[in-house]
């Protein structure tokens, strides 16, 4: 059955307007929409500019003030104290110690193929030395790659950063060269570990934010291809594929996310994993990727099949464009408003998601944070003893803000696109 | 109606088939195997203990068996709950949370559709903005904290409901309505939505001008024509909610299928997991079949295929 | 479809819907309400007191199960149990214990030494595979047994289990032949199968173990036999049944703590008609078990609750108090304690950390909290086997930047103690060894001496515990800790508890957070599990002189010189650190003040038989006017 899938677009644009004009237009009038647009683009701002801003660090712990209250006197803390010293040594220190990395590489490959040789002419006793040899070797090029790192991070660390990228390091520099030692006082309060929560919800927004976004798009990714493939060959090829769909609708994949997350947890696992820089999160977000591509496949093959009759396709063809291009060229961008929607609309989701796996456990891992970690520290001190409402207002109060102002540009940005439920 | 039900069987069989492969073969591949925590064992020993969850074959024979037993509807031990059997447990877990589903479900309808036609009906007023709000807001918190919230508004501030358990009808009150809440208010904003597009047809109109009273028009007009993206929704809703209870079961400690399969998937319970998994599947593919069978009945213009 | 119809199975449908919601909702409501209900933490691994560890199981089997002897609530000393009184000879090496004549078990036949025997031999045999078994091996000859063919010399008296037919219920046994091992055949060296040579009524027979699927289906190898298993003689090990009620047990070394262990859960005796008839799982079902205890069980919902109601066939049924107890299994703390708030739960055995501390220090003060100290130790197993730890500087470091100080006192909130030893205060006779405390200097030099300076290409170590809010926190500030003072970056990791401890056992973590409660009160309980080759030793560490040392203590008959062996002992672990003691427990007991019986004890262990509910009296309860540690 298909009720879903191809709603046909009677909209002929008006001249001299084009159809992304006419929706921008729209859009605008709707003030909901417009209202939502606008604290979005502030909290993905700030969430940007977060290293620059005079907080606290995340992950700074002081457990002698845990679950202060929000305070707001005095304004500024003077507790930052970030050591410029050790960083500008660190270029030269980072140099010394990887001039070192050529030789365990050199090392480590010829273990390896020591090892490869003696497995391949099946020596008996000889592997056990060899493997050690080559275990061995393996561990101390890891050990200084680790060594590396920690002589770059170290700085940032001591002050209670996780670990920090290269342009977040350079923000958190410049913002010392502009605040000093400064940093706003707790107005949201601290956590168990007396780490301020204001700043931990800067820290949070940024990857829950991503995390969002990033999942989305692996799954429009997915989602348009196969749609737009699907829908575009038609036939047997699109019964197949969209059967595949159908089928793949009824599979729990909450359980396929928990298990895998799970079984990545294991530790030899985790840790070759950590070594090539992999996280709990990057798989989350290729396995949420993979599942909610499932109706972004379902409407863009819609779109595409009402599309394909038009005449623009129809003289694409007769001109001698190839499938491929005709895809790439001609009907992807004819979906952007769709996907546009649906972008809206599935951010939110995955959101929720990671919430969701965070109260299991399975979210992100400290010291990293997220706003759904912070609910579920939230959620799980209160007692009918004391309510640190402090630590479940905010985190809550910035989820949903987000959720609800994506929710509501989601809507409008449908509306303003779709002129078929135009306001009367 | 007949051969549409029996391609649907089809293709569940085919779709649990492939589950049934993929978690297998995954669940294989999940380095440390299910006696880790026992104490060193005489080889023999071993043998046996391997002997009794086939681990001691191929793994190809192992998935021969495997599949056998599943097709017979035999799901074997829980790895971790000694004392039960998969089906065991199923047959505990399963009522509890179908109980609990259904009442949120009916919570998520019934909340959701009231709420829906209100503010259709009094569009632009103050209750359609209240409403929309609080419907919007129930679509964007995570439920553990709806639910950490209700606990301190009805367990805590206005002692109404108790704080967890299962047993009573009280005690399913709260947790239904945490797990239909999100739901309830995606309803609430379909039914508005295609409330507000049937109430401008033309037929509502005629039956407005022959002077049919406002109640009678939205009940008796209306409504079903209102219901339909409504009971489209309830598939995705049904997955919705089994996906929920995991976290509302596990909140109010509720002893159902939720509760069972977090701890069986964290804990490493191949056989208990991958029992739950096929269930699921089959509860899945049932819900979806009912919705589009139902669909059919509310809309005659459409027809199974 | 005319309208009308449509309409019709549309409310026909919604009735269906609900119509099934409220017929599913009855099937579970209209349950009578106990007369006390606790929080039994997490749900119980099984009924079976063999196979079981943990004390959610310990509570449950012993208030179903009763031993010889049974812990008294309050001092925990081996008062009569099943047996009504012993006798121990000069040389304490023989128990001669004498059973109850009224003792039954709750079908209604009575309990015999030969039930005793029965389940020891169960207990110890290696198909039971029980967890527990060591704590049997004070028993003469009863570690050999226990081992299987391991244990066996040439020489030796042994039994020889024959297969019985695969359609057999799995806990009987083959028939039995005795005599005598000649020698032992191994086919190939990398094969694990072993031929026995034995002699039996004058003849050698080859026999070579097998399970009974292999034995109904392939013939044995020219002139073997199959057999399931090879044992010592079961009547090599202490355990004799002098007649029905009278049960001679002789030990290898005198065990000043054998009695208590009597009344040690997984000894309990199991009913041997039960078991054979239902077979392993099946019996230990409520609707088949069958017990000897104080309560029987009524029913047992997965994860939601055990139903336990009084036994009428137990001796001493006169004398329990509570009709019907409700152990509910609940996993979140925060839930448990919501629980208990509302009055849903009558004792919660603990609290979230941060509100136990606004409890504790509200005014007035509490009538139903009482933190007190148990013989308990909260630590971290370093894995030996690992770079760095498997260096003594890298060790000692990490133990001398913690402080401990600030975890017992900002995140545990019952009046923890720091530890600086693993053996908890409050063993008669027995003085703590102690470790240096903080010293953040002395520890950054010892790294930098390991080659480690400033903490610099320290490996990526990471703490692991079983998931758990206050094993969280306390990985987090150790890992803060050890960032602070040494520079060293650690991340945690949380498992579930059944993963956990096999990730422990495999020796897969490089450091795992492990508490210890003692099973009796003596620091053996404690040191034992240090020493070579033993099932708790997931460090890799091993010493000569520490295994010289508890072995010695464990012959060793004078008090006195009992417990200087013990502290040489546990200064050897001090100084070499396998271990980083953290702190001994408190116990975080939430009681209602009409809860009675309930006392406060060296082991935080309070059986359900002792409880009664007297909700008009005004004075304290024992809970509170008790502490479980001077």
């Amino acid at each position: 059955m298909s009720i879903d899938g191809a709603n046909t677009k009677k909209t002929a644009p008006q001249a001299g307007v084009s159809l992304t004009q006419d929706a921008w237009r729209r859009l605008r009038r709707n003030r909901v929409a417009m209202l939502s647009l606008i604290t979005l683009v502030l909290i993905t701002l700030l969430a940007f500019i977060t290293p620059l801003l005079p907080l606290q660090a995340p992950d700074f712990t002081q457990t002698s003030i845990q679950y202060a209250e929000p305070t707001a006197s005095p304004f500024w803390l003077t507790t930052f104290e970030l050591n410029t010293e050790s960083i500008s040594n660190t270029p030269t220190a980072v140099a010394k110690l990887k001039a070192e990395v050529p030789i365990l590489e050199t090392a480590f490959a010829a273990a390896k193929s020591k090892l490869q040789q003696a497995k391949a002419n099946l020596t008996v006793d000889e592997p056990t030395t060899l493997q050690q040899q080559h275990d061995d070797a393996k561990a101390a090029l890891r050990q200084k790659h680790a060594e590396i790192h920690d002589t770059i991070q170290q700085p940032y660390r001591q002050l209670g950063f996780a670990n920090l990228g290269w342009l977040s390091r350079n923000m958190v520099q410049l913002r010392y060269a502009m605040f000093s030692n400064r940093s706003l006082n707790s107005f949201c309060g601290r956590d168990v570990l007396g780490r301020d929560l204001l700043s931990r919800l800067f820290w949070g927004a940024r990857i829950s934010l991503i995390v969002g976004l990033v999942a989305t798009i692996v799954s429009l990714v997915i989602g348009v291809t196969y749609g737009a493939v699907s829908g575009y060959l038609g036939g047997w090829v699109d019964d197949a594929m969209m059967r595949l769909v159908d089928v793949m609708y009824s599979i729990p994949f909450i359980f396929v996310v928990i298990f895998l997350l799970t079984i990545l947890g294991e530790e030899s696992v985790a840790d070759e994993l950590a070594y090539w820089g992999i996280s709990r999160i990057t798989i989350f977000f290729f396995v949420v990727g993979a599942i909610y591509w499932l109706t972004m496949a379902r409407v863009v093959r819609g779109q595409v099949i009402s599309l394909k009759t038009e005449l623009f396709i129809e003289s694409a063809r007769s001109l001698g464009a190839g499938r491929a291009r005709i895809i790439a060229f001609h009907l992807l961008p004819n979906l952007f408003s769709v996907v546009l929607v649906y972008l809206t609309l599935t951010i939110p989701r995955v959101m929720l998601f990671e919430a969701f796996l965070s109260f299991l456990g399975l979210g992100v891992e400290p010291p990293d944070v997220s706003w759904g970690l912070l609910a579920n520290e939230g959620i799980k001190v209160i007692t009918p003893v004391k309510i640190y409402w402090w630590l479940i207002l905010f985190p809550s109060l910035a989820l949903g803000t987000t959720l609800l102002a994506l929710n509501f540009f989601g809507d409008g940005l449908r509306d303003a696109l779709d002129p078929r439920l135009r306001d009367e | 109606m007949i051969p549409f039900c029996f391609k649907r069987l089809l293709w569940m069989l085919l779709t649990l088939w492939v589950v049934f492969t993929l978690s297998f073969f995954l669940m294989r591949a999940v380095p440390g195997g299910p006696f880790d925590s026992e104490r060193v064992l005489e080889p023999e020993i071993e043998r046996l203990l391997k002997k009794r969850y086939n681990l001691d074959k191929s793994l190809f024979e192992q998935y021969r068996i495997e599949l056998g037993n599943y097709a017979r509807g035999d799901f074997g031990h829980s790895f971790k709950l000694t004392d039960y059997t998969v089906n065991e447990v199923i047959a505990q877990g399963l009522p509890i949370s179908v109980t609990l589903g259904t009442f949120a479900l009916v919570f998520a309808l019934v909340l959701g559709l009231l709420a829906g036609i209100v503010s259709a009906v009094s569009r632009g007023g103050w209750a359609d903005f209240t409403l929309m709000l609080i419907a919007t807001t129930g679509v964007a918190l995570p439920n553990f904290v709806i639910a950490g919230i209700c606990i301190i508004l009805f367990v805590f501030m206005i002692p109404i409901f108790p704080a967890a358990g299962w047993g009573n009808f009280d005690q399913l009150i709260l947790p239904a309505f945490c797990l239909g809440a999100p739901y309830a208010a995606y309803v609430a904003r379909i039914a508005r939505t295609s409330m507000l597009d049937v109430l401008s047809q033309d037929h509502i109109r005629t039956a407005r001008a022959k002077g049919v009273g406002p109640v009678r028009v939205v009940v008796v007009h209306a409504l079903r024509g209102a219901m339909l993206p409504v009971v489209s929704f309830l598939g995705p809703a049904v997955a919705g909610i089994l996906t929920g209870s995991l976290v509302v079961e596990q909140v109010f400690a509720i002893p159902g299928m939720g509760s069972h399969f977090v701890q069986a998937a964290i804990a490493r319970d191949y056989t208990l997991a991958m029992g739950l998994v096929m269930l699921y599947t089959v509860l899945l593919f049932s819900m979806n079949w009912i919705v589009d069978l139902s669909y059919s009945v509310l809309d005659p213009r459409v027809k199974l295929n | 479809m005319p309208s009308n119809s449509r309409n019709l199975t549309a409310s026909i449908l919604v009735l269906a819907i609900l119509a099934g919601a409220t017929k599913a909702l009855f099937f579970n409501t209209s349950l009578p309400p106990a007369d006390f209900t606790f929080v039994n933490e997490t749900e119980i691994k099984s009924l079976d007191p063999a196979i079981v560890t943990g004390h959610p199981e310990n509570r449950i089997i012993n208030a179903v199960f009763e031993g010889l002897t049974k812990l008294h609530p309050e001092t925990l000393e081996p008062i009569p149990g099943l047996a009504k009184n012993w006798e121990v000879s000069d040389d304490l090496l023989t128990y001669t214990f004498h059973l109850r004549e009224e003792a039954r078990w709750s079908d209604g036949t009575p309990v015999t030494a030969h039930d005793i025997h029965y389940s020891m031999r169960r207990f110890l045999g290696p198909r039971t595979a029980a967890e527990y078994a060591y704590q049997a091996w004070y028993i003469k000859n009863a570690h050999n047994y226990s081992l299987g063919a391991k244990g066996l010399q040439v020489g030796d008296a042994v039994e020889v289990e024959l297969n019985l037919p695969i359609e057999a219920t799995n806990t009987r046994r083959g028939k039995i032949l005795r005599g005598k091992l000649l020698s032992v055949e191994q086919e190939k060296k990398s094969s694990d199968q072993r031929v026995f040579v034995v002699e039996i009524d004058g003849k050698s027979i080859h026999y070579q173990p097998t399970d009974d699927e292999s034995a109904a289906q392939n013939d044995p190898p020219k002139n073997t036999h199959w057999c399931r298993q090879i044992l010592l003689d079961f009547r090599q090990v202490g355990i004799k049944v002098l007649d029905p009620l009278t049960l001679r047990i002789t030990l290898e070394n005198p065990t000043p703590y054998f009695l208590d262990l009597m009344g040690f859960y997984p000894l309990f005796p199991v009913n041997q008609k039960c078991v054979e008839t239902h077979g392993s799982p099946q019996w230990a079902k409520p609707e088949n078990i069958v017990t000897n205890g104080p309560y029987r069980v009524e029913f047992r919902r997965i994860r939601d609750r055990i139903r336990l109601r009084k036994s009428d066939t137990y001796w001493n049924r006169d004398t329990i108090q509570l009709n019907v107890i409700d152990a509910l299994s609940v996993d979140a703390v925060t839930t448990s304690l919501n629980m208990y708030m509302t009055g849903i739960a009558d004792w919660v055995t603990e609290a979230p950390g941060p509100t136990l501390r606004i409890l504790r220090n509200q005014q007035p003060p509490r009538n139903d909290l009482n933190p007190s100290p148990f013989l308990s130790t909260y630590f971290y197993l370093l894995n030996t086997t690992r770079k760095p730890l498997d260096d003594i500087r890298v060790r000692r470091a990490l133990a001398l930047a913690l402080d401990r100080e600030e975890i017992t006192s900002k995140i545990l909130a019952a009046g923890e103690v720091p530890a600086l030893g693993l053996v908890p205060p409050g063993i008669t006779g027995y003085h703590p060894q102690q470790t240096t405390a903080n010293d953040p200097e002395e520890a950054r030099r010892l790294l930098a001496e390991a080659g480690y300076p400033e903490g610099k290409g320290f490996p990526r170590l990471d703490i692991l515990y079983n998931t758990h809010e206050m094993h969280q926190t306390i990985a987090e500030v150790i890992r803060k800790q050890w960032q602070r003072e040494l520079g060293i970056s650690i991340s945690t990791r949380n498992e579930e508890w059944a993963t956990f401890l096999a990730s422990q056992r495999q020796m897969q973590y490089n450091i795992s957070r492990r508490g210890w409660i003692g099973d009796y009160a003596d620091p053996n309980t404690f040191l034992d599990m240090f020493v070579t080759g033993s099932e708790q030793n997931s460090t890799g560490w091993n010493n000569a002189e520490y295994d010289r040392l508890i072995a010695a203590a464990g012959k060793e008959s004078n008090e006195k010189a009992r417990m200087e062996f013990f502290q040489q002992a546990e200064k050897i672990l001090l100084d070499e650190l396998p271990i980083l003691p953290i702190y001994f427990y408190t116990s975080k007991n939430l009681v209602k003040p009409y809860v009675r019986g309930f006392y406060n004890n060296v082991q935080d262990f309070h059986p359900l038989w002792a409880l009664w509910i007297d909700r008009d009296s005004d004075e304290p309860n024992e809970f509170m006017s008790t502490k479980g540690q001077p």
